[in-house]
């Protein structure tokens, strides 16, 4: 189970007479995430849904709040009291919260993200990324490349093992990201936008893939992503988040039988309705009916 | 067709099909149509000026006087000793500079605090011209071998420290937080994520450093050795020997390139990922 609890994230950004200004990212989410579910988070780009992702991922320390896996917290909150940022600078002036362990692979929570911008190595192959992920978890060289095979030719990469990502296109290199998440079977899934760089056509298949996955294995999956089309196949739940500061404006339950019709009357509906809030939110513009 | 291509991988014969590879690259690289196109009217000018009397043949020594020179030099002055105690001097200081200089700048780039510690003080003393340091280690090391690869050392030291240290320090921060979502420890990070995206930076730091070490290789063995080429250019020019300063010039220049081919091949092999980018 995924906890979040008042996340707020503030940082410095420069402003158009180049002095700095304050700009809260995310304000004040609270979330919980129970096991097994598929929670997508939507919203126009910059509202903050990345930031809210690295933040659960414990990939960003948040200026207030804390978040929860499975009762643990992620990260220590920063401190607000002269004297307590005194303590947790000398804690952490060798190494910084975000940091694993010095020598031993040990992940410090069993989740894994999947970022926008396919951040795989150039310098492996797309095998040699699959494993180093197989490595790092501690799983033996030879069962390994068993394991990475089967999830490289499951988004469909087989034959393009041994070819280096600059070799790849920009959709296949985001598949070796997938399957690199996936192989590894995780927990906790964290995606941000993976599918954004795809074409449509291997997009509706990996999308198929990825509840296929799920629905055998119930992982808890947190995706975020900007397609309402995306959002409403896959997701149990939706969250909406509304832009500066991303704050959550609705949750919309999705209670529609899988496998879902991407034409569906219902799922038409409920894309018209997440329509309708990102258009009354940018235009101001009232619909004649009540969401 | 299905033709299976198999390559040695180990022993004496990986050695040979790595040098072969090397030699090759070398010839195929450097001597091209293009480049003769250039190189031979050089060559022809330097013989024919001197021949001709527009130049002084004893100020210029062309060509052909001077290869006579090399050979001379090789069968009666032991030239070849020369360059191998040169040769000792320079591998020492070279290898000791990048023992040091590359981990030292791993950990300046890896991490923050011990930046802070070690950081300013190498840039406080990097601006200090190496051959200033002559004098200075003359006193203190004395004349031989420590002095001369010390100083070697000197001009090796700070390029392949910061080059490093720029490499390690600019890795995008999405590789590392991608290492990081899998629990990477910071040992893994340094072997699979900053080295490998520091390697070029590395490599190239070298290249400066082979170039900077050489230069104080000659300053150390002009004034403080007996033996080497730098000493041998010093004799020549208190016997008025032009043309076995050019001799030992076109050594210099020869070792140089050298070196720098086999830090462009070491980087070829070790950077595969980088081929047909």
């Amino acid at each position: 189970m995924i906890e979040a609890v008042r996340i707020t994230k503030f940082f410095p950004v420069t402003n158009s007479q180049g002095n700095a200004e304050g700009n809260t990212a995310v304000l004040s989410v609270s979330l919980k995430i129970e096991d097994g579910e598929f929670v997508a988070i939507i919203g126009p780009s910059g509202c903050g849904k990345s930031t809210f992702l690295e933040i659960l991922a414990g990939l960003q320390v948040p200026t207030e709040g804390e978040v929860y896996i499975d009762g643990k917290r992620v990260l220590e909150p920063l401190p607000s009291t002269r004297k307590e940022i005194e303590i947790y600078e000398r804690k952490y002036r060798f190494l910084s919260p975000v940091v694993n362990d010095l020598l031993k692979d040990i992940p410090k929570f069993d989740t894994t993200t999947i970022f926008q911008d396919y951040a795989i190595f150039p310098w492996m192959s797309a095998l040699e990324n699959v494993l180093f992920a197989l490595k790092v978890r501690g799983i033996p060289k030879k069962e390994a490349i068993s394991v990475a095979r089967k999830y490289l030719d499951m988004v469909g990469l087989n034959g393009a093992e041994n070819k280096y990502p600059s070799q790849l296109s920009g959709g296949m290199r985001q598949r070796v990201a997938l399957a690199r998440a996936l192989s590894v079977e995780p927990k906790i899934i964290l995606m941000d936008e993976p599918f954004a760089a795809v074409d449509a056509m291997s997009r509706q298949k990996l999308q198929e893939d990825l509840i296929n996955v799920w629905q055998k294995t119930r992982k808890t999956i947190v995706f975020v992503t900007h397609d309402i089309d995306e959002a409403v196949y896959l997701a149990d739940r939706i969250l909406v988040f509304s832009s500066s500061p991303g704050t959550i404006r609705n949750i919309i339950d999705v209670k529609l039988n899988r496998p879902r019709n991407r034409f569906g009357r219902e799922e038409q509906m409920l894309k018209e309705r997440i329509m309708q809030i990102f258009k009354f939110d940018a235009t101001g513009e009232a619909m004649d009916y009540v969401i | 067709m299905d033709r299976k291509i198999s390559y040695e991988t180990k022993g004496l014969n990986l050695f040979v099909r790595e040098l072969s590879a090397f030699f090759m690259g070398v010839v195929k690289n450097n001597f091209t149509l293009e480049f003769f196109t250039v190189f031979m009217p050089i060559m022809i000018l330097w013989e024919t000026l001197p021949w001709l009397g527009v130049v002084s043949p004893f100020l210029v020594p062309p060509p052909s006087v001077v290869a006579v020179t090399f050979w001379d030099l090789l069968v009666n002055h032991d030239l070849l000793g020369h360059v191998l105690i040169s040769m000792l001097r320079f591998l020492l200081g070279l290898s000791i500079a990048i023992l040091t200089a590359v981990p030292i700048g791993i950990f300046m780039g890896w991490n923050l605090l011990i930046r802070k510690h070690v950081l300013p003080l190498f840039q406080m003393l990097a601006p200090i011209p190496p051959p200033a340091w002559v004098p200075i280690t003359i006193i203190l090391l004395g004349i031989g071998l420590p002095m001369q690869v010390f100083l070697v050392f000197l001009g090796v030291f700070y390029p392949v420290l910061f080059d490093t240290y720029q490499g390690i320090k600019d890795t995008d921060p999405r590789y590392i937080a991608s290492a990081r979502v899998f629990g990477a420890s910071e040992l893994t990070l340094i072997k699979k994520v900053y080295l490998p995206n520091a390697l070029s930076f590395i490599v190239m730091g070298i290249k400066i450093g082979i170039a900077l070490g050489l230069v104080m290789l000659v300053v150390s063995e002009m004034v403080g050795a007996y033996s080497g080429i730098g000493w041998l250019l010093v004799e020549s020019k208190d016997f008025f020997r032009i043309d076995r300063m050019v001799v030992c010039m076109l050594m210099l220049g020869f070792i140089g390139w050298f070196f720098i081919e086999i830090m462009k091949y070491i980087e070829s092999r070790l950077a595969i990922w980088k081929v047909g980018r």
